[in-house]
């Protein structure tokens, strides 16, 4: 007889005890609960993981120490810069950082949250009854924390390496920290009214107003304009940003701290979501299904859209389709025109023999999302497969409109390479026109070739390194993009003429944009290997045909 | 009688992953106006057989043809005649679900896409969420779009893998209705389905694959 057939009476019951009447957990003991089942599940202990630790901070203080070192070597070398350009750039660029980290830090700010909860928090302790603030007041202030060491990192590294002084470079960074960090706290007062178009407005705001500061440093480097400002105006004036920073902390961190019991629970954890899908993709250096999840997130935001007639037929409707989807998400244009600031700045600078590349690195980062429906119809090939194109006609239809603009970019950047700041490399106009759309046609590809990245692929073989065996793709998709930026600009680098760039870019066009992809050129491999077994196999089954009709 | 043409050829195709075969010298022949339904238990090699008929996935050995092209997934020919939905469907999540069917209809070259798109939609039971982005639909409504996607463009051979999947019971009776109606127009249809219900009412022939061998 099986257990589940046997009957009342093969049982004997001893009467449980009367339970003890259940009072509700604080959230000390809930916590010390998800520590005991975290660190209950650890496979080391702190000695090993020190241990195991040990050479990642080895290495860390060692590139650490380098980085300081070539900041600090940057450093000296724009200091000694006195040209007008090099001042306008030292007083003006600052103010652009600062204006940029509070924007990028209100828009980060909304995506996440800026307060947020882990799954494992929404399960556990929100619905339990416990103090809702309570918990989310460390998460408050973490997320300021890291906004002002953010900010005061960028805010003195910008004002380093424009050459500024030690006690300028430490008002900015103080001034940009604070600004940070007050964002965030401003972000969060808003979360817990549920109100956000404050911190949209505020975010295009000082967006706009970083991309006018750099604009303007174009301007004076290039005569336009002057702001006559003092040496020690930047002092003053940073003092008085660090003022009003905390001014707004003060008075933002406190509703948010009183509104955090407010804020929903479907709104913590979309947060916390975001946030352990975004750590999962870089724990597997999948940089680009980061972003993927950041894009589908604010798609998400939007929800729904006013529908709009397509145009065109064919491949047509494509490009098209692009079109409108770039004026629906405008937003990209706005970083792609910021851009175009960078090979002034740079020439500005006194680097004018590595504005090419740094040009071409910006125009790379600025132009990935415009490849957004790139992105879509290479990532799993479902949407390509309902098209009826060869896929080297639909990445070409694809990348028609950021082409289009990455041309209206060279357009604009050609004065840059006429050599108009100090100590700038000469170039003739043609020559200048070609090094500007080679920049641009280096970006673009770059942008191209880290969009069709795949995810890593854990089945490959693996190389053996001394931290275990990991696949080649982990590596080399952390290079992708920047390898065409560095081989495309590298003979401009070296002072040759812009054709041999243009001709690297149109091998590396042929490459990505032809269906010379790696999986197509497998596919190839395996068929060719497939008709050569067969091959073999026919000439096998003639010659046992031979030797048995001679039989 | 209209004369019934080979839609779909399939010869000594073989499948295998490592040591297990998935299948081996696997021949299928297809016509206009014949559903084929593959059935079997999970991991009998349905999804594989059908990766490999739109030419997702490579087979180790055999050929498949598609009226009468060799398959290569990345053929404008097989693209234009082929609709498929399996698991790798992907959208725009910045595209609307009526614009996602807009411009497949355009891209086949429909120059006045609005009539066969609205149909589809109200097909589909989409129309209240036809300005939604994909990502805001639930599951069952983006597998709606999924078939909204095979069914708003031209076609000849439809591939489709456990289309029920998701749907509620009534939109499976939809899609039997749906499907027996494109083979009755003459198309071919192959689809993998755990649904009796759709398997009896659709298919002309049931193919049983068996369980991955050792």
């Amino acid at each position: 007889m099986s257990s589940l057939e046997a009957g009342a009476d093969d049982f004997a019951y001893e009467q449980p005890p009367e339970p003890k009447p259940l009072t509700p957990a604080n959230p000390r003991e809930l916590k010390r609960l998800m520590k005991d089942w975290r660190a209950g599940r650890a496979t080391r202990n702190v000695l090993q993981a020190m241990s195991d630790a040990y050479v990642a901070v080895f290495a860390a203080v060692m590139i650490g120490a380098m980085v300081v070192n070539v900041i600090l070597k940057a450093q000296r070398t724009v200091a000694q810069c006195t040209s007008a350009t090099c001042l306008s750039a030292r007083a003006i660029l600052p103010w652009a950082a600062f204006t940029a980290t509070i924007a990028v830090a209100l828009a980060v700010s909304r995506l996440f949250g800026p307060v947020l909860a882990s799954a494992a928090e929404g399960f556990w302790l929100l619905d339990a009854p416990v103090s809702r603030s309570k918990l989310l007041r460390s998460r408050l202030v973490g997320a300021i924390i890291a906004a002002f060491l953010g900010g005061a990192i960028v805010g003195g590294l910008i004002s380093a390496l424009t050459g500024s002084g030690l006690i300028e470079v430490l008002v900015w960074a103080g001034a940009t920290a604070l600004s940070a960090a007050s964002s965030v706290a401003f972000a969060a007062a808003q979360q817990g009214i549920e109100r956000h178009r404050l911190t949209h407005l505020a975010t295009y705001l000082f967006g706009v107003l970083a991309i006018g500061a750099l604009f303007s440093v174009v301007g004076v480097a290039a005569g336009w304009f002057s702001l006559g400002l003092s040496d020690n105006l930047g002092i003053e004036l940073g003092l008085i940003m660090i003022a009003a920073s905390v001014l707004v902390l003060l008075v933002s961190a406190l509703p948010a701290a009183l509104r955090l019991g407010q804020i929903r629970r479907t709104r913590l954890l979309t947060g916390g979501a975001l946030v352990s899908g975004i750590s999962g993709a870089f724990y597997a250096l999948d940089i680009g299904l980061a972003r993927d999840i950041v894009v589908e997130r604010r798609a998400i935001e939007r929800g729904h859209v006013h529908p709009r007639r397509g145009k065109g037929l064919g491949l047509e409707a494509l490009v098209w389709r692009e079109w409108q989807r770039l004026w629906r998400f405008p937003q990209p244009l706005l970083v792609l025109a910021a851009t175009i600031v960078v090979p002034y700045a740079a020439d500005a600078l006194g680097m004018s023999v590595l504005t090419p590349v740094f040009a071409a690195l910006a125009l790379f980062g600025s132009t990935i999302p415009l490849l957004n429906g790139l992105r879509v119809l290479t990532r799993t090939g479902g949407l390509a497969r309902c098209l009826p194109f060869s896929l080297a006609r639909i990445k070409v239809a694809s990348i028609a409109v950021p082409a289009i603009l990455a041309g209206i970019w060279a357009l604009a950047t050609t004065p840059a390479y006429l050599g108009f700041g100090d100590g700038a490399v000469d170039r003739p106009v043609p020559e200048a026109f070609l090094t500007a759309v080679a920049t641009a046609a280096a970006g673009l590809l770059a942008a191209v070739r880290w969009t069709q990245a795949k995810g890593v692929d854990f089945g490959a073989p693996m190389v053996a390194s001394q931290a275990g065996a990991f696949p080649p793709g982990l590596v080399t998709n952390l290079f992708r993009g920047f390898d065409v930026c560095i081989i495309t600009t590298a003979p401009l680098l070296l002072g040759l003429s812009p054709w041999w760039s243009l001709g690297i870019a149109a091998i590396a066009a042929a490459i990505l944009l032809n269906s010379m992809d790696a999986e197509t050129l497998r596919a190839r491999q395996a068929e060719q290997q497939k008709q050569l077994a067969a091959q073999r196999k026919q000439r096998a089954d003639a010659a046992a045909a031979t030797k048995q009709r001679k039989r | 009688m209209a004369k019934r043409t080979t839609i779909l050829k399939v010869s000594g195709l073989s499948r295998a992953f490592g040591p297990n075969t998935i299948f081996e010298r696997f021949n299928l022949e297809v016509r206009t106006g014949e559903a084929i339904a593959l059935t079997g238990r999970n991991g009998a090699g349905k999804s594989t057989l059908l990766r490999c008929l739109v030419g997702a996935d490579h087979p180790d050995d055999g050929s498949v043809e598609v009226c009468g092209n060799a398959m290569n997934e990345t053929s404008p020919e097989i693209r234009r005649d082929v609709a498929t939905v399996i698991d790798d469907l992907d959208f725009f999540p910045d595209l609307s679900v009526v614009e996602h069917l807009d411009l497949l209809a355009r891209a086949h070259g429909i120059a006045d896409p609005d009539e066969v798109v609205d149909e589809v939609l109200e097909e589909v039971q989409l129309v209240p969420q036809s300005g939604q982005l994909p990502g805001t639909l639930s599951s069952g409504q983006r597998r709606r779009l999924a078939l909204a996607t095979a069914f708003v463009r031209p076609r000849k051979l439809l591939i489709l893998d456990e289309p029920e999947q998701r749907l509620d019971t009534e939109g499976v009776r939809w899609l039997a209705q749906r499907l027996k109606s494109e083979r009755q127009k003459g198309l071919a249809v192959v689809f993998a389905s755990h649904e009796p219900e759709l398997v009896e009412s659709v298919a002309t022939r049931v193919i049983q694959l068996g369980a991955a061998r050792g």
